[in-house]
């Protein structure tokens, strides 16, 4: 069981020594019970962070953030940054280690593990509340304790953790400088791609009738990209910023540019988006799920990515975030990858 | 229905330019009859294909998409085409997921001397799309 006065001791022991620029975490929001990203400088500060169900964030995202303001502002790191990480959020922070984002010194990963459950799915425990608010949320051995205007509600944790954390079997953040908790890897609360193996059961017309709907709902509000670590490209191909439209710009130049899709929220820009994302993040997601719970209209995009991986895992032998001097799984290949479906 | 009586399917062809391509145009100087819908582009390597290209060829209204290159072993990039089959094949997979029909995308190993294989090949792709109808799936509204 992780004690949150550890990681407190941690982040105020880093801040005053000076040993990090800042430390990542999480502190109580003012949503309700959801927790939110913190960004603490000051060793003082440490008492605001909290652990608990609703800490889903992916805090890497703010790694590089900070990367890109650092390069912008034309400044040099200095002392690294600590940012606590789950399983998942570890393990993109080893594919941007991988990618040589930034280097090893200059994050310091406090590592928690999710032990034997995960983190809440606001979706699923709405179901639970009868309309009712949580107002807190706290981890208590398999269960989660939530705190509503009418008094303590306790559920088993299975059924109201994200889908994701159901089928980690790896929750345990294998790369860390010092981590809380237990390392349960290989634990099994459900088969891994559980959700993707019912939705992949059906035939092809009602796979396409079901994302037909999904790739309809998309409104392009590049939620998804934002919240998104790997997504971290100063130009998405989705949409242009070299080639900025002003008054100045002639139709003639309006159309000669390269235009791969619209930025029109319809339907066939949108999977052109989707897929083309789907595949920018093959060998690179590491199902932290943050875009599919930042989606304001559920698109269920864990799906996409979740089909790249698993076609990854028995095909290729590939896991993503695996290690940071390990292949890339598009810039590399296996004598015998599956071609028999080349004429 | 008339209209799915004209039917052509419209094949876009991404034709490695040291190999398929040459096989194109093989098949053409050796006069073997084959289907004439297919629109080559011509690529200096299956490894330089992104998949946005072939997502981008359906949303503009290509009813099938072709990957040609060289046999593996033979690319002229040395490993090229084994990039490729990896990119092709994860693709592939994404446009089933999503309910296209599997016939919708090829790919082949064409080589130079091998014009009558890739005649064959177009025979075989336009057969299959007749099949299918039009796409209309991934295309762009005001293309079809
Ligand atoms: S694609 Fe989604 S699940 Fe994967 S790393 Fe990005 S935000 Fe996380
Ligand atoms: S969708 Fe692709 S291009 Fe756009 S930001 Fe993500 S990885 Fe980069
Ligand atoms: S999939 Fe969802 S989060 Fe992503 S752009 Fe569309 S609406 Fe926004």
């Amino acid at each position: 069981m992780i004690k949150l006065q550890d990681i407190r001791d941690t982040a105020r022991d880093m801040l005053a020594k000076g040993e990090a620029r800042a430390v990542i975490g999480y502190r109580r929001g003012s949503r309700g019970m959801l927790a939110e990203p913190a960004f603490l400088t000051r060793p003082e500060e440490a008492d605001e962070l909290v652990w608990d169900p609703t800490c889903f964030h992916n805090l890497s995202l703010y790694l590089v953030h900070d990367r890109k303001h650092l390069a912008h502002a034309r400044k040099t790191a200095g002392a690294p940054v600590a940012v606590i990480a789950k399983g998942c959020d570890a393990r993109s922070i080893v594919v941007l280690l991988q990618e040589h984002y930034f280097q090893r010194e200059d994050v310091y990963i406090i590592g928690v593990s999710c032990e034997g459950t995960g983190v809440v799915d606001e979706r699923k425990l709405a179901g639970h509340l009868n309309g009712a608010q949580a107002i807190s949320a706290a981890f208590d051995g398999d269960d989660f304790v939530f705190t509503t205007a009418e008094g303590e509600k306790r559920l088993p944790a299975r059924e109201v953790m994200a889908d994701r954390c159901l089928e980690c079997c790896s929750p345990f953040p294998k790369e860390h400088n010092l981590a809380f908790g237990e390392d349960k890897t290989g634990r099994q609360l459900e088969a891994p791609f559980a959700a993707l193996d019912r939705f992949e059961a059906q035939g092809a017309g009602e796979r396409w009738d079901n994302w037909a709907r999904h790739f309809d709902r998309c409104i392009r509000c590049f939620a998804c990209r934002s919240v998104c670590p790997m997504c971290y490209c100063d130009e998405c191909v989705v949409d242009s910023i070299t080639f900025p439209v002003t008054t100045a710009t002639t139709a003639e130049e309006k159309a000669s540019r390269i235009r791969w899709i619209e930025r029109s929220a319809a339907r066939s820009e949108n999977i052109t988006y989707l897929m083309t994302r789907a595949m920018h993040l093959a060998g690179r997601c590491t199902d932290c799920g943050e875009c599919d719970r930042a989606c304001p209209v559920n698109v269920p995009i864990r799906l996409l990515n979740n089909k790249m991986e698993k076609e990854a895992r028995e095909q290729f032998g590939f896991e993503p975030g695996a290690s940071i001097g390990g292949p890339s799984l598009v810039a590399s290949f296996l004598d015998n990858d599956p071609g028999n479906f080349i004429r | 229905m008339s209209e799915q009586q004209d039917y052509e399917p419209r094949v876009v062809a991404f034709l490695c330019k040291w190999c398929s391509s040459a096989g194109s145009d093989l098949a053409g100087v050796s006069r073997i009859q084959y289907p004439a819908n297919a629109t080559p582009i011509t690529v200096p390597c299956t490894g330089a294909i992104s998949p946005m290209y072939i997502l981008s060829a359906f949303n503009k209204g290509a009813d099938g998409v072709l990957v040609s290159g060289c046999h593996i072993g033979d690319c002229h990039y040395l490993e090229g085409n084994y990039l490729a089959r990896r990119k092709m094949y994860l693709i592939m997979k994404l446009l089933e997921f999503i309910g296209v029909e599997q016939n919708r995308f090829r790919m082949s190993w064409v080589s130079a001397a091998e014009g009558a294989k890739f005649a064959q090949v177009i025979t075989d792709f336009v057969g299959d799309l007749q099949q299918l109808g039009p796409q209309d799936k991934l295309k762009r509204a005001e293309n079809k």
